[in-house]
């Protein structure tokens, strides 16, 4: 056996002897103390990265889809949409497309108006791409045939405790005529078929008429303003591009993300609220083991002086106390890992927090676990480094019969 | 008595001296002190209370060191140690028994003795046979897997002699070993360092202020304000 292996084996002796045999009240408390400094920092990053996921979530579900096809720079409209569905369809893994149209118009009901955005949207292609048939919260959906009717997010109608509520039309309900003047010049009146709350402020500013209707307004025809395309889960749209572009599609083809500049701004405040806790959190638990360790230190000074006395070299008594300071960290890394997945997880997945970007559930990330723990466990070894090798800077002889 | 030096010395000081500094004070504790004690001796340090007895036995056991002077211990010039070499030293060439019970609360009898045997590399199969032996030559084979609060105080005195004989030490330093103990155990402890020095030719150095105990030794070694003032045996 190599020396450093029997010093590690003679630290690891003396570590599990002094947990095992020491203060089991002492051990708990630290354990639990380091738990919910773990719980603390998980919680905190699992809830930011929920509030990023929602974002992203609503991007995607409610605005943008997983990726939208728009006109070259130079063109107004996608020519021809048609032939372009027909390849993004043929990919493997696409769930589903819709062509819009999308201009910009004036809203006016009784004395309030405001500026809007209009998309078109063939009800039975829309509702593959986009979630907002889902969230009605007034009246109905719009169907294939509809004109003269338009539905509209809950930040143009007013009434629903919007966040934008005084820019608002101050309390439009199902039933009500609303004038909309297009981008074009073209002013038509349309009956409120039904109110959307996307839970989203973004996508509650929108307002849908039907492609049939909208093609009428544009006097256009068979031309699109983009292309939503729904892929297989999120994350993975850039190859879902490349074979877009090597299935001959030549326009701009973007993924949401290019969209979700928002989510960007959010993200990095996020981080930098996160990176704040978190090393209010790793200080927090290094500080409980300092304090832990330094006790223990101190009233084993006489007893480490002692085994210095017989031969145990220093550093296989700081490190006892680097694997003790280790055991607590791990078993809190633990325990708080099993707070988060049994309770507060499922919790927050059945009553989940109301945020602007959406409900907010509590989303772990691997990553994020890794780091947390690492850093944790890393706090907690500095912190039972410390006070252990201050001890044993101290001489046999005032170690052993100091005051 | 004359110093013997020659191949059975095992300890050889020259003008050993260590003060103490206390705030703008030198308090010299030893004083030039000269001395040989050989292999398979059962020497004794005595004197008053502050003579440096324990000082003494500080220094030649390398728990402290010397301000100056010179120390051999089994052909090696001490001086010449790291910090690090002197620890591997104690831990291979020497034994220690501390007047208190100066064994780790949450081990066994037996890991207490163990444990530095486990410090020189043995495997745990090896450390537990040798820890036996050692328990059975202090009398506390049956006790192994007692922990010290289940031991009175000469047991728990007798397993840190066992502790101390585990790694065969070249030498064993007792200090004050008896001072905590009743008679009886006393008694026992004084007699276990008698069987082990004349059964194995066990070098044992031993600091005492009982007058009795000087019957047990090979030597005494007096000391008086940090010199040594006679070597009776």
């Amino acid at each position: 056996m190599t020396s450093t292996t029997s010093e590690l084996k003679v630290s690891a002796f003396l570590a599990y002897k002094s947990i095992a045999k020491g203060n089991k009240g002492t051990t708990l408390l630290t354990i639990l103390i380091m738990a919910l400094a773990f719980v603390n920092l998980m919680f905190m990053s699992s809830l930011f990265t929920g509030m990023i996921d929602a974002s992203e979530n609503q991007v995607i579900e409610t605005l943008y889809s997983n990726i939208v096809i728009e006109p070259k720079d130079d063109e107004t409209y996608i020519m021809n949409p048609d032939s372009i569905l027909k390849k993004v369809d043929s990919v493997p893994g696409v769930l589903g497309t819709s062509a819009q149209y999308v201009t910009a118009s004036t809203i006016t009901y009784e004395e309030k108006s405001g500026a809007w955005a209009v998309r078109s949207a063939n009800p039975d292609d829309e509702i593959m791409v986009s979630s907002v048939h889902e969230m009605m919260i007034a009246g109905d959906y719009l169907s294939k045939y509809d004109r003269g009717e338009i539905i509209i997010g809950k930040e143009v109608a007013g009434g629903h405790g919007g966040s934008l509520e005084h820019l608002s039309l101050g309390g439009v309900v199902v039933g009500d005529t609303v004038e909309v003047a297009f981008k074009n010049g073209v002013k038509r009146e349309y009956r409120v078929k039904g109110i959307f709350d996307t839970n989203f402020i973004q996508s509650n500013q929108l307002a849908y008429i039907t492609e049939k209707e909208m093609e009428s307004v544009l006097g256009t025809s068979d031309m699109a303003s983009q292309i939503l395309v729904k892929t297989k889960g999120k994350g993975g749209e850039d190859k879902y591009v490349e074979q877009f572009i090597m299935l001959g599609v030549h326009e701009d083809v973007k993924t949401w993300s290019v969209y979700a500049g928002i989510i960007a701004m959010i993200t990095q405040s996020f981080d930098a609220i996160n990176t704040l806790i978190s090393v209010i959190g790793f200080f927090v638990a290094g500080i409980t083991t300092f304090i832990v360790i330094y006790v223990s230190t101190v009233s084993k000074r006489r007893q480490m002086g002692i085994l210095r006395a017989i031969g145990i070299k220093e550093s296989i008594i700081v490190r006892s106390y680097v694997f003790q300071a280790i055991f607590y960290a791990l078993c809190g890394c633990v325990s708080g890992l099993i707070v988060m997945f049994a309770i507060l997880v499922p919790y927050y997945t059945t009553h989940p927090l109301i945020f602007p970007m959406g409900d907010v559930t509590l989303v772990i990330e691997q990553k994020n676990t890794i780091t947390r723990g690492l850093g944790l466990i890393s706090a907690a070894m500095i912190a039972g480094f410390i006070p252990s090798w201050r001890a044993v800077r101290e001489t046999i002889l005032d170690a052993i019969w100091g005051d | 008595m004359m110093e013997r030096d020659g191949q059975d010395t095992i300890i050889a000081t020259r003008n050993l001296s260590r003060t103490y500094i206390m705030g703008t004070m030198q308090v010299p504790a030893l004083k030039r002190v000269t001395l040989n004690i050989r292999r398979a001796e059962f020497a004794a340090i005595m004197g008053k209370s502050g003579s440096g007895k324990s000082t003494l036995l500080h220094q030649l056991g390398l728990l402290d060191t010397p301000t100056e002077g010179e120390i051999t211990i089994d052909g090696v010039e001490i001086s010449g140690l790291s910090e690090s070499e002197r620890t591997r030293f104690r831990l291979e060439k020497f034994g220690y028994v501390f007047q208190e019970y100066a064994i780790l609360p949450e081990l066994t009898a037996l890991e207490n003795v163990y444990l530095p045997a486990m410090a020189l590399g043995l495997s745990r199969d090896e450390c537990a046979r040798s820890g036996m032996d050692a328990l059975e030559k202090v009398g506390l084979a049956e006790r192994a897997d007692h922990r010290p609060r289940e031991m009175s105080g000469g047991e728990q005195q007798r397993v840190a002699i066992a502790r101390a004989l585990i790694n065969e030490p070249k030498i064993l330093f007792a200090d004050e070993p008896t001072a905590n103990l009743d008679n009886a155990s006393s008694k026992q402890i004084l007699e276990l360092f008698r069987a082990l020095n004349r059964d194995t030719g066990q070098t044992i150095l031993m600091v005492t202020h009982e007058l009795e105990d000087a019957d047990t030794v090979d030597r005494v070694i007096w000391l008086a304000d940090g010199e040594v003032v006679a070597r009776e045996g």
